[in-house]
């Protein structure tokens, strides 16, 4: 399978399975998008046509190019790979290697957007005891097999509310580590009004990655990120980001934002973060429910689309300038990169990763956190509902028709269990408006990889 | 004139050989939690 597509002035042709990029002319182009479908001397009577300042002679010379470029497996490369898809997770089978820790299920902030429902996920406030987060990175020592990286993420609601169990679990954490053969690596996502100079050093100590949220323009980000009050928490948070990142001395960090109906022209958001100084930024579109007034709409679409390229596009200026930046969802080492077992074997919720709760009971991933039918078990006895994790470990690229035909597959790797849940009441669905988006963002992002391999020799924000 | 470019990239067929190691980040823990990409992670594997 190949994907070809026009964008920012470069033809682009994508050999799915070999992860093969070509950049070619037009007359190349229209040869390529024929060469499955007619024959040699059609398509090249068809170009002729067409082309009338090109000779057949050099007609031909790209046709037999083409044709050497399929024998060198680099372009309409067969899927060879569907037997490989349980071999990563059957051979990691039981080993956990990430969990997300609900260190709070409590919120300063009353985001009407919050996925988690203001941080309590549909339940009563709670915070995670030293007790139980102990024995969570105690569970994830276990159960994590021969791997020597282990992830860890401080997550809520609002971590920082719960700071000093953050403290002693990293104390401890690092106190073990060693002694087990293991390496912890620590992200914190954080809305930022907890900050202080305790925090910004220990953060920029012990975290591997911080997760800021904010959603960019002050009107923007104060329509929803608003405290109990109902007062914008702008004003109150930026210098504290702007604090902290300046004292991170290159480790890293994302600014994290959510666009949603109100700004699907993020593009203007992303540029509020440029003007303060972040250049490592993560935008997401929102994810809530049917009749939720902030849901993008089947027009905003369209402008989001625009956005994407549009952000690519200022991504080379700012390039040209000497002032790269980073957005999360175009970063693409077309060299390097997952191998093809990653890129099949999907997200990894509720195998090797898993959402523990404050009272330590374990879910998929954060985002099923509160849904009961999803439960798995707990950090004390283990994962009890097999049912649920074999619905999982079976999951990957090719159980799902769309993916099967998709071109963007051995990017997204079949997508969110959750977006496909709540969009279609199964793990094994595809949420269609997130696919659209994706392969938009994929494409975007090859084009701004290809600019920088011809132009600039990698150039990146860090 | 040239008429085609190949960027050089990671052959996918290849990375099957060596790869599996399941040393590399998991999916949506960095940065987007809503969202499903694993194109932007980093290769761990020592032995590629």
């Amino acid at each position: 399978m190949i994907h070809q597509f026009k964008l920012n002035g470069y033809n682009i042709v994508l050999d799915v399975c070999s992860g093969s990029v070509h950049v070619v002319d037009d007359v190349t182009y229209d040869l390529i998008e024929g060469f499955e479908t007619s024959g040699k001397d059609e398509l090249i009577d068809k170009l002729a046509s067409n082309y009338k300042d090109i000779d057949r002679d050099e007609l031909t010379e790209i046709y037999e190019s083409v044709e050497g470029l399929k024998e060198q497996g680099k372009l309409f490369t067969e899927d060879t790979f569907e037997p490989k898809a349980t071999v990563l997770k059957a051979k990691t089978n039981g080993v956990v290697k990430a969990l997300c820790l609900h260190i709070a299920h409590t919120c300063n902030l009353n985001c009407e957007y919050c996925f988690a429902s203001q941080g309590k996920y549909h339940g009563d406030r709670a915070v995670m005891s030293f007790e139980v987060g102990k024995r969570a990175l105690d569970f994830l020592i276990e159960n994590s097999g021969s791997r020597r990286n282990l992830e860890v993420d401080f997550f809520g609601g609002e971590p920082l509310m719960n700071f000093d169990v953050v403290k002693q679990l990293v104390a401890y954490a690092r106190s073990v580590e060693k002694e087990k053969g293991k390496n912890f690596r620590f992200t914190l996502t954080t809305n930022g009004v907890l900050i202080d100079d305790d925090v910004i050093e220990f953060a920029n100590k012990e975290m591997s990655n911080v997760v800021l949220s904010l959603d960019g323009r002050k009107e923007i980000h104060d329509h929803y990120r608003v405290d109990y009050n109902g007062k914008g928490s702008w004003e109150k948070i930026v210098p504290k980001f702007q604090k902290l990142v300046n004292a991170r001395e290159g480790k890293n960090y994302y600014m994290r934002g959510t666009f949603t109906h109100r700004n699907p022209d993020f593009l203007e958001d992303i540029k509020t973060m440029l003007d303060l100084g972040f250049t490592e930024l993560s935008m997401e579109p929102v994810v809530c429910g049917e009749s939720d007034p902030a849901r993008l709409t089947e027009e905003d679409k369209e402008i989001v689309m625009k956005q994407y390229e549009d952000l690519a596009k200022l991504m080379i200026e700012k390039d040209r300038e000497g002032k790269p930046f980073t957005f999360y969802h175009y970063m693409l080492d077309l060299k390097g990169g997952p191998c093809i077992y990653k890129r099949i074997s999907g997200c990894g919720a509720g195998t090797e990763y898993m959402a523990v709760t404050p009272w330590g009971d374990l879910y998929p991933c954060h985002q099923f956190v509160g849904d009961e039918k999803f439960l798995l078990g707990n950090i004390f006895d283990g994962v009890k509902n097999d049912n649920i994790r074999e619905e999982f470990f079976k999951c990957n690229v090719y159980t799902r028709e769309e993916c099967k035909n998709c071109w963007a597959r051995l990017y997204c790797s079949g997508g969110c269990f959750a977006n496909a849940y709540h969009a279609t009441g199964s793990v094994n669905g595809i949420y269609e408006y997130g696919c659209d988006l994706f392969r938009k963002r994929m494409e975007c992002a090859l084009m701004l990889a290809i600019d920088r391999e011809f132009n600039q020799d990698g150039n990146s924000a860090q | 004139m040239e008429h085609i470019k190949t960027v050089e990239t990671r052959n996918l067929c290849e990375s099957a050989k060596n790869g599996g190691c399941g040393e590399c980040q998991t999916s949506c823990q960095s940065a987007c939690k809503t969202s499903c990409g694993i194109a932007n992670q980093k290769c761990e594997n020592e032995n590629k």
